[in-house]
């Protein structure tokens, strides 16, 4: 319990720095130590296939993509770019955990208790029960390389006009 | 509820509002990115809660699963985006996204 609660509040801590830090590098790696504490409460339930996907996907790839874009237009405007001050988010914190705590409490009373669920291993409900599933993740996954084709041709095609 | 879905869900729906809160307070088109990013967060650690509750933690591993690849997918079309845009407009200000035009 006590490692549950330490992820966690290192979790809305990262959270929260992500939202402070002028660096976008340091925002980058506030993201990442999210994702790692976000893998480890993952694991400790027992969702360990999503616990790997949330550390090597979201703390890894997402991280490196998001350097590179930020290397890539590191020359841009940068100032100026807040439309709230950075300091209203602390205060906006006690009013956000208010209304969480708020919601957390409705919860507890409206949902009813869990009836006893037949156990299952995480292979028989992705192959078997979701198997659509992997259908809208693969149908996903193209609709992303075609995405990324048709963004990189724009670009091409710009080069060339210049 | 036990205990642990309770502090799950606490910090599910706190990481969400923050997410939000990082929407609305930047025009920065990659901070929008991080917010986004941000709420998916949140609605992980919300779907892990509803799983714990109901037992039903496989299945909602799942959907985490599924959930993971079309984050990821979607973040990498939205920063393509944003380097084009850069590119293009020479700003990463939101705002500039509306000279754009069919």
């Amino acid at each position: 319990m006590t490692l549950l609660i330490g992820c966690l509040v290192l979790l809305v801590v990262a959270v929260v720095l992500l939202g402070l830090f002028q660096d976008l590098l340091y925002s980058a790696l506030g993201l990442a130590v999210a994702s790692i504490m976000l893998s480890i409460v993952l694991f400790q339930f027992g969702a360990n296939i999503a616990a790997v996907f949330e550390l090597s996907v979201c703390a890894g790839l997402i991280t490196v993509l998001f350097v590179s874009t930020v290397s890539l237009t590191k020359d841009s405007d940068q100032k100026g770019e807040s439309r709230l001050p950075a300091r209203f988010l602390l205060p906006m914190l006690v009013v956000f955990a208010g209304v969480a705590f708020g919601g957390v409490t409705w919860l507890a009373s409206h949902v009813a208790a869990a009836p006893a669920a037949a156990p299952h291993t995480f292979q028989d409900v992705f192959w078997g029960q979701r198997s659509s599933d992997v259908l809208g993740q693969i149908a996903i996954i193209l609709a992303g390389v075609l995405g990324m084709l048709a963004v990189l041709r724009v670009k091409l095609q710009g080069g060339h006009h210049d | 509820m036990t205990e642990a879905v309770v502090g799950i869900t606490f910090t599910g729906l706190l990481v969400f509002m923050i997410g939000v809160y990082l929407l609305f307070a930047y025009r920065n088109l990659l901070r929008l990115v991080l917010g986004v990013e941000v709420l998916a967060k949140g609605v992980t650690l919300i779907l892990l809660a509803a799983g714990l509750h109901r037992g039903m933690v496989p299945l909602i591993q799942s959907l985490i699963v599924t959930f993971i690849i079309v984050e990821t997918i979607l973040a990498a079309i939205l920063l393509s985006i944003i380097v084009i845009s850069q590119r293009t407009n020479g700003s990463l200000d939101v705002r500039v996204l509306s000279r754009l035009r069919g």
